[in-house]
């Protein structure tokens, strides 16, 4: 705050000017609106009327919005269907793990959903986790970007212990992500016949095309004594295994879905849609949930009437404090 | 005297000659305003007690209203003992009258105090007696007696002295003290003061070489103070008040999302975007609010002289505008984390693709950059473009930088970096519809708060702005002041006189060397003159035997 002080005074040896050869040898500082505190500003004053003019701004502008989100949200179709607790044989229902755990175990189970309005095609499949922590420290932690991406880089596994190699050499991909990949598939048919699961393009088109490489091949993949997931095809490079691009995308919280495949057909009303689940996936150790979903999207995405909802009590919200600041104002002026 | 009156008779008056030691210009209309502004102003001055006390009246610090309480070395009981010899005597007796005089002051000045009315104090005191005055048991009577005077003048004081009396309202009374000198006897002053001001003039630089700040004459001392003193406080305020909320908003984020991780410790920013927030993407607007913000322009500020005491009593940097700023901090943390990840739970993409971690956190941090920068803008003041520039320029680089950042993968990117993360949010109608959301609704509160605020219950110097929020912006360019010169010489002259200090007290004369001189040719005319406090003081210690009414 020195310099603010000194701006004013002429301590000695400030700058000189000379304006004109009539003037004397001036030892005033250079003037300038800036170092003077002169620059033009403006000076806003929050008056009554300008809080309520924004208040009423706002609210104008956020019901209508809040409302065609909301509206958005409402078309989307959503059939949510958990089944990892009726997925399991009633004799296996005291010891879900040692189900899950033996490979000899059928693990095909079948579910029937009904469609409550039209869907139109693409219908969306997600298979939804809960209590799943993909957003665990060492889990994000726990992969390796360099292998993914290109052959040379095999060998950089160094975040990815313990599953970063076997006695074979380095596992690719490495890390616990990708050893976590999920693997409950799913069947569709309505009225004895097979609905088509498009399950290509899955992935964002930046993972297709830059992360992962079309050159990588997986390697000793879940070769070790403890399988946490799916295998993968060896001779399918990673930059087409989109279901492993999916899952590689950590989610941001516990519960979380991911997108299985879409169905290119319009499903009916009313329909009831067999679903032949081969329930592989061990959520049962940590008390996890397994749902599938069935979703269309509108311009904004899928089912979700939060940003709708925010937008109408924003809205009214700021309507309502404009209408009382107006009688405010009326009743109790300044 | 009665000699010096026989043989001074039938003398022809040749001439007069006088020597004025002029106070500078702007002098006390500068004390004036400054005690207006509630700082309380003490003269200590090496000069005699006529002269200091003259001085007083000249700047307004003394008039006859004012009950004055004079504590003088030269009373006649004093003279007396002095004339003896004793060292011992001297100072036992000294000490013993300085007490009864502090303790009879005390007694008297409550009584002038209870009344909001009644006459304002003063106490004048030389230089002997504040040498007892200052040792350790008078110390607090004096302390008590000058605290509740509105003025004090020390007179005959040595530099060593002048630097005690400073230490003594600063470590006894805990007030800021300012010094502001111009000699050398003035260093000490200076030194032990908060503030030591030195003026650069004709008695060289020492006072200057050796003070914090150095004006060129005393009435800058005004502009220091009530103009740059008051907006540097309200800056200072400002960039501190606003550091913290906008590091709380920050971190606050990251601290709901721990609540999802299983608290695992998994950040919700990306390295990066942790470290360079601090340093391109919200700090150089708040260094141009520190440089630029003003309440009000200065000519207000020197009229208003009222709202200094807005920063003495600290009214914007209290434990209750810190709670209300931590209070919004945290109300807009959870709107930013938990309206990002809500809505982000189920697919953004009319292609049914759904976020990943990075996605979500990026458009966290995205709200959260412009909405702190945003809040910056609603704090101001005053908005010049540099605000404009420096708000705006930050977002830009902010985008600047993600789309950089996320466009390029090199060989040495952490794990699970952040590529063409804001392109895909980009593509998304969400990414917009929820940067206009959040913002907005982050904002709310504050922006409440600050209508009610200025609406109900306004500061000081937000009346005086919306008072004047219609002049001209006064601006002392060098154009308004050529306007001036085109006065014609007429209308100058009566400019000037108009603007003379008007009299108000009717004192009219200066100490002359002689006591009872004023009175003495007063009677000579058969006029009534009552002769001044120090002149009945010097007279009898005089020990004149003719003693004029």
């Amino acid at each position: 705050m020195d310099t603010n002080g000194a701006t004013t005074s002429s301590a000695a040896g400030g700058g000189s000017t000379s304006k004109s050869s009539s003037k004397k040898h001036s030892r005033k500082p250079v003037y300038s609106r800036f170092t003077q505190q002169e620059l033009p500003a403006c000076k806003p004053i929050l008056t009554p009327g300008l809080v309520i003019a924004t208040f009423t701004i706002i609210g104008i502008i956020f019901i209508p919005l809040g409302l065609v989100s909301l509206s958005a949200s409402e078309k989307v179709v959503e059939i949510v269907d958990r089944y990892d607790e009726s997925c399991v044989p009633s004799n296996y229902s005291n010891d879900k793990l040692k189900f899950i755990q033996n490979p000899s175990i059928n693990k095909s189970c079948v579910r029937t959903l009904t469609v409550p309005k039209l869907m139109k095609s693409p219908v969306f499949i997600y298979y939804q986790l809960d209590n799943y922590y993909q957003n665990h420290r060492r889990y994000v932690k726990s992969r390796s970007d360099k292998q993914l991406r290109s052959v040379s880089d095999e060998k950089s596994t160094s975040d990815c212990s313990p599953e970063d190699k076997t006695v074979d050499g380095p596992i690719v991909p490495c890390g616990l992500v990708a050893w976590s990949l999920f693997n409950d598939t799913y069947w569709f048919s309505v009225n004895s016949k097979t609905i088509e699961v498009n399950k290509h393009d899955i992935a964002w088109k930046s993972d297709k095309e830059h992360k992962f490489g079309s050159n990588v091949y997986p390697k000793n993949f879940q070769s070790g004594g403890l399988i946490g997931g799916a295998k993968l095809n060896s001779s399918v490079p990673l930059s087409k295994q989109e279901d492993l691009m999916v899952w590689m995308r950590t989610a941001a919280l516990p519960t979380f879905r991911k997108l299985y495949g879409k169905i290119e057909q319009d499903l009916q009303a009313n329909e009831k849609i067999q679903v032949v689940i081969q329930n592989n996936y061990n959520t049962y150790s940590f008390s996890g949930k397994k749902k599938l979903v069935l979703s269309t999207t509108s311009w904004i995405g899928g089912k979700n009437d939060f940003l709708g909802i925010a937008y109408i009590i924003v809205g009214g919200l700021c309507l309502f404090l404009a209408v009382c600041f107006i009688l405010l104002y009326v009743i109790k002026p300044r | 005297m009665q000699v010096a009156e026989l043989i001074e008779k039938e003398l022809i008056l040749i001439g007069a000659t006088a020597i004025e030691d002029k106070l500078q210009e702007g002098v006390p209309n500068c004390i004036q305003t400054l005690s207006r502004a509630g700082i309380k102003i003490w003269v200590l001055t090496g000069d005699k007690i006529e002269t200091a006390i003259n001085i007083a009246y000249a700047c307004n610090l003394l008039n006859n209203e004012m009950k004055q309480f004079i504590i003088s070395s030269e009373t006649d009981a004093i003279r007396e003992v002095e004339e003896r010899g004793d060292q011992t005597e001297i100072a036992r007796f000294m000490k013993e009258e300085v007490k009864k005089q502090l303790k009879q002051f005390l007694d008297e000045a409550p009584q002038y105090f209870c009344s909001p009315s009644g006459p304002k104090l003063a106490l004048v005191i030389d230089g002997k007696c504040l040498m007892y005055a200052l040792e350790p048991s008078l110390r607090i009577m004096l302390l008590t007696l000058s605290l509740n005077c509105s003025s004090v003048v020390c007179c005959r004081v040595s530099p060593l002295q002048k630097a005690q009396v400073t230490s003594l309202v600063k470590k006894g009374a805990r007030k800021i003290t300012l010094s502001i000198g111009d000699g050398a006897n003035d260093v000490s002053m200076i030194q032990a003061a908060h503030i030591g001001i030195g003026i650069s003039g004709l008695e060289g630089m020492q006072a200057v070489m050796a003070s914090d700040f150095a004006i060129a004459q005393f009435r800058f001392l005004e502009d220091l103070l009530l103009v740059h003193g008051r907006w540097s406080y309200i800056r200072l305020c400002k960039v501190v008040m606003y550091f913290f909320y906008k590091n709380l908003a920050f971190t606050l984020t990251q601290f709901w999302f721990t609540f999802g991780t299983g608290f695992s410790g998994q950040r919700f920013y990306d390295d990066w975007f942790q470290s360079l927030y601090n340093v391109i993407f919200t700090a150089l607007p708040v260094v141009i609010v520190g440089l630029f913000d003003q309440d009000i322009s200065s000519s207000l500020s020197k009229k208003y002289p009222e709202l200094y005491k807005e920063g003495v009593r600290n009214m914007f940097f209290n434990r209750r505008i810190v709670a209300i700023w931590a209070c919004f901090a945290v109300y807009q943390s959870l709107v930013f984390f938990y309206f990002v990840s809500l809505s982000s739970s189920t697919s953004r993409d009319s292609d049914g693709k759904m976020f990943g971690l990075w996605d979500v956190s990026t458009m966290a941090f995205t709200c959260v950059v412009v909405t702190v920068n945003l809040r910056l803008l609603m704090m101001c003041n005053s908005i010049t473009r540099w605000h404009y520039i420096s708000v705006g320029g930050s977002i830009i680089v902010w985008f600047v930088f993600i789309f950089v950042y996320s466009g390029i993968m090199t060989r040495f990117d952490r794990n699970d970096n952040m590529f063409w993360i804001i392109y895909v949010l980009m593509s998304t109608s969400y990414f917009y519809v929820t940067l206009l959301l959040v913002p907005v609704a982050a904002l709310l509160g504050d922006f409440l708060y600050l209508g009610v605020q200025r609406w109900f219950f306004p500061y000081d110097y937000q009346i005086v702005q919306e008072s004047h929020k219609d002049d001209a912006d006064s601006i002392n360019t060098p154009d308004s002041q050529e306007t001036k010169e085109h006065l014609t010489p007429d209308e100058a002259r009566s400019n000037a006189i108009s603007q003379l200090p008007k009299e108000v007290s009717k004192h009219s004369g200066f100490a002359f060397d002689s006591p009872g001189y004023e009175s003495f040719f007063a009677t000579q005319f058969g006029k009534y003159v009552p002769p001044k406090a120090w002149d009945v003081a010097r007279r009898a210690s005089m020990k004149s035997k003719s003693k004029p009414k």
